[in-house]
């Protein structure tokens, strides 16, 4: 080793690259931390990918069939064909049927009334769905693919199959829909909820690392020892945080190779937009997990504190339900969050193939957010003693 | 076991809580947070989504049923001069749906011959966002199927007013007629609100019982205690009624919250949702007592605690319904308590649901509270 130099050689940059290089070392050792990188995208995709999704599956049903026609027995066989629902049970009156709703075994019953047959040959026929409102979000669905049936029910006696050959894809009625949903033919919720994968475990890295690690440098003094230190208060925060930048970038590589090689689900625009959207909102937050650690007085504060950021980030931002369909005020109070304008990047890009310019807002929102938060982390940031 | 001895535990833990700030603030804060902000984000009405319209027809019947859309409140209506426009607005995520009228879209729909093709728009929907295009696939096709019936009935000069909120069925086919028992609007908030209760419960009190334990060994003060005469289960019961109080506390708060503040209380008995919310505490105190357990500091036992809560909530069905589950992952959810404690909590406060009813749920977690339990105090027999 060199004697220090009579004139000041360390600079703002070698400052920092000098404690990068001692938390990269910390970090290797920590296992726990190691643990929880790996396990934490793994346990996710797997989530994700295989578990969680809004679309019907298994809907338990109960039939009330008062025409026992042939018509009436046809329009059962077709909904039960959808593939949404389980065999109907059949019960006898509509008290019976409520009953089952009320227990909640059923999620919707279907009444044909006597008629039924007569009034289709009149060319007016009708039925009565009730649905358990206790599942909202379910029984929308649910009520829209009974309507759907309904609709496209033919009471002459045709089966869907031979309807479907004669006239393809168009729906009865003056008005021919032809739909299409863009981006994700099936209307797949993994889709919808791998798109923004890395930025639910990019929100969870960034705040836990940045508020636990200048907490534990509190806690175990060695804050206080960078008193004595060349640097300043933001090289040493600066410093400490520039590994995690390349281990967010780690994270968000395995996210986007275990969707693409477990799920087929690989980004369809550009990967260069992708990587320079993430970087501000790595950045970001970093930003917040150092101004959490600022308020807390303990690693276990600086947890709850982190814990109690992420879960409204998540409901709020879009990633897991539709911000567009939230109230006005939740909805603007989400726009706060960085992972609202991570997501709405990531979903142009991954989802929808948009390349730079389609993000450019999301950028500068998060850049502006960056630079508020370091602002306020400069001004929280003075080491005290005691 | 003595009753004074553990009054005496009782008192001092008591005193620790109510001197520390933070906890206090946390236990009061976060159940209150966490309703209001889940409560309002579970939403399936349509409401004035930017809609996208490129109109190649022009014509009075194209702009009769754009008007309806806007005036259906569901859809905001912009225009876009060429498909391509529209289609790089969709990309960009400017709008959500759009609309495209072909050329001979007016002259079909008025001149239409029986056995002739019908007139055709094509919809294109963005399906990057899954929920919110299937609902507004709904809302679209029976507001313009409703409006281009009346248009070709040339009954073009009444309102479209009325109509537009529900779904209309097309003339010809089998009408469809739908309500929805407990909840006719399909409101998104009792459901969400009652599924916080399971949240707020599984994951918060697991995470405090945990760092409170691990804090308590840490900071020596397990060891004293163990040589008063106190004995562990005593010294156990000691830290943890306290904190079960405290939450049953909370749902009370929770509930009078939801009742002022969202309009939202029980359809079922009160008393009987408290007393199951009660016990389902000591499960979720048990599984913080094993994670305490195990753990060796306290930022070991919130990083156990977190990680494992976040799959044991998914798979609740607190957001996404079990029901929706491959087979196997469905096993998976029934073992995990909180699941068939949402569901109960669900079934009391949107049917109204009675003991009777939730026998078979209770059982379940009767059993799982149990064996919780049991194993949480065998790890710390092990430990001590």
């Amino acid at each position: 080793m060199t004697p220090p130099p009579t004139t000041r050689r360390h600079g703002f940059a070698s400052n920092i690259l000098a404690l990068a290089f001692r938390e990269m070392m910390v970090m290797r050792h920590d296992r726990p931390f190691v643990a929880m990188i790996t396990v934490q995208p793994i346990m996710m995709l797997l989530l994700f990918g295989f578990a969680l999704t809004n679309e019907p599956a298994n809907v338990p049903w109960a039939l009330l069939d008062r025409s026992h026609s042939a018509a009436s027995r046809r329009l059962a066989q077709e909904i039960e064909g959808t593939g949404y629902f389980l065999p109907p049970r059949s019960v006898a009156s509509t008290a019976e049927g409520r009953a089952l709703l009320e227990r909640g075994a059923a999620l919707a019953l279907v009444a044909i009334p006597e008629h039924f047959a007569r009034d289709a040959l009149r060319g007016d026929p009708e039925i009565q769905v009730l649905l358990d409102g206790a599942d909202p979000l379910s029984a929308a669905r649910v009520g829209g693919i009974l309507q759907e049936v309904a609709a496209a029910f033919d009471p002459g006696g045709r089966s869907l199959r031979e309807r479907a050959a004669t006239r393809p894809a168009s729906t009865p009625g003056p008005i021919d829909l032809r739909r299409r949903f863009w981006f994700n033919a099936t209307l797949a919720d993994r889709k919808f909820l791998l798109a923004t994968l890395g930025g639910m475990l990019l929100t969870n890295l960034c705040l836990s690392v940045s508020s636990l690690g200048l907490v534990g440098e509190r806690e175990s003094g060695t804050y206080e020892q960078t008193l004595s230190l060349p640097t300043t208060p933001v090289e040493f925060v600066l410093g400490k945080l520039l590994p995690h930048v390349g281990v967010s970038y780690a994270v968000l590589a395995i996210a986007l190779l275990g969707a693409g090689i477990g799920f087929g689900f690989w980004p369809q625009g550009s990967w260069l937009a992708l990587g320079l959207l993430t970087l501000p909102f790595v950045l970001a937050s970093l930003s917040i997990g150092v101004f959490v650690s600022s308020l807390a007085k303990s690693s276990a504060q600086a947890i709850f504190l982190t814990v109690f950021f992420i879960l409204p980030s998540f409901v709020l931002s879009g990633v897991l339900l539709p911000y567009q369909l939230m109230p006005d005020g939740v909805r603007q109070l989400g726009g706060l969050l960085p992972l609202r304008w991570y997501q709405i990047g990531l979903r142009r890009i991954v989802t929808r193939g948009g390349g730079l310019d389609d993000v450019l807002v999301p950028i500068l929102a998060l850049l502006a957010f960056f630079a508020v938060m370091l602002a306020v982390v400069r001004w929280r940031l003075k080491p005290r003693l005691g | 076991m003595s009753w004074r001895r553990l009054r005496t535990l009782l008192i001092r833990e008591v005193r620790a809580t109510l001197r520390d700030p933070f906890t206090l603030t946390v236990l009061i804060a976060v159940p209150l947070v966490a309703l209001l902000s889940f409560s309002f984000v579970l939403s399936i009405r349509v409401e004035h989504l930017a809609l996208g319209v490129h109109d190649a027809s022009d014509s009075s019947a194209s702009r009769r049923i754009v008007a309806d859309l806007a005036g259906s409140g569901s859809f905001d209506p912009r225009h876009y001069a060429t498909r391509e426009a529209l289609e790089a607005a969709l990309v960009a995520g400017e709008i959500s749906a759009g609309l495209v009228f072909p050329p001979d879209f007016a002259r079909r729909l008025l001149g239409q011959r029986a056995g002739e093709r019908a007139a055709e728009i094509q919809v294109l929907l963005d399906g990057a966002e899954t929920i919110l295009a299937g609902n507004a696939d709904v809302f679209l096709r029976s507001i313009v199927r409703a409006s281009g019936a009346r248009l070709a009935a040339r009954d073009v000069g009444q309102g479209a007013r009325g109509s537009a909120a529900r779904p209309e069925p097309a003339a010809g086919s089998v009408r469809a007629v739908t309500r929805a028992l407990f909840n006719p609007k399909l409101d998104g908030t009792p459901f969400m609100v009652a599924g916080t209760f399971g949240f707020v419960l599984s994951f918060l009190t697991t995470l405090i019982t945990a760092v409170a334990i691990v804090n308590e060994r840490l900071s020596g003060t397990f060891d004293q205690l163990q040589l008063t005469p106190a004995t562990n289960l005593e010294i156990l019961l000691g830290k943890l009624l306290p904190l079960g109080g405290i939450f049953a506390l909370d749902v009370v708060l929770m509930m009078f919250a939801a009742e002022l503040i969202l309009g939202v209380w029980p359809r079922g008995s009160a008393l009987f949702f408290v007393v199951i919310s009660a016990f389902y505490v000591l499960t979720s105190l048990s599984m913080g007592l094993f994670f305490s357990a195990t753990s060796s500091t306290a930022a070991e036992a919130v990083q156990k605690t977190v990680l494992a809560s976040i799959p044991l909530i998914q798979l609740s069905g607190f957001v996404f319904p079990v029901r929706n589950m491959p087979d196997a992952v469905q096993w998976v959810s029934e073992l995990i308590p909180a699941t068939h404690y949402i569901r109960i909590s669900r079934a009391i406060y949107l049917r109204g649901a009675g003991p009777i009813e939730l026998l078979p749920e209770l059982a379940l977690l009767t059993l799982f509270g149990a064996l919780l339990v049991a194993v949480a105090l065998r790890s710390l027999a092990r430990r001590a």
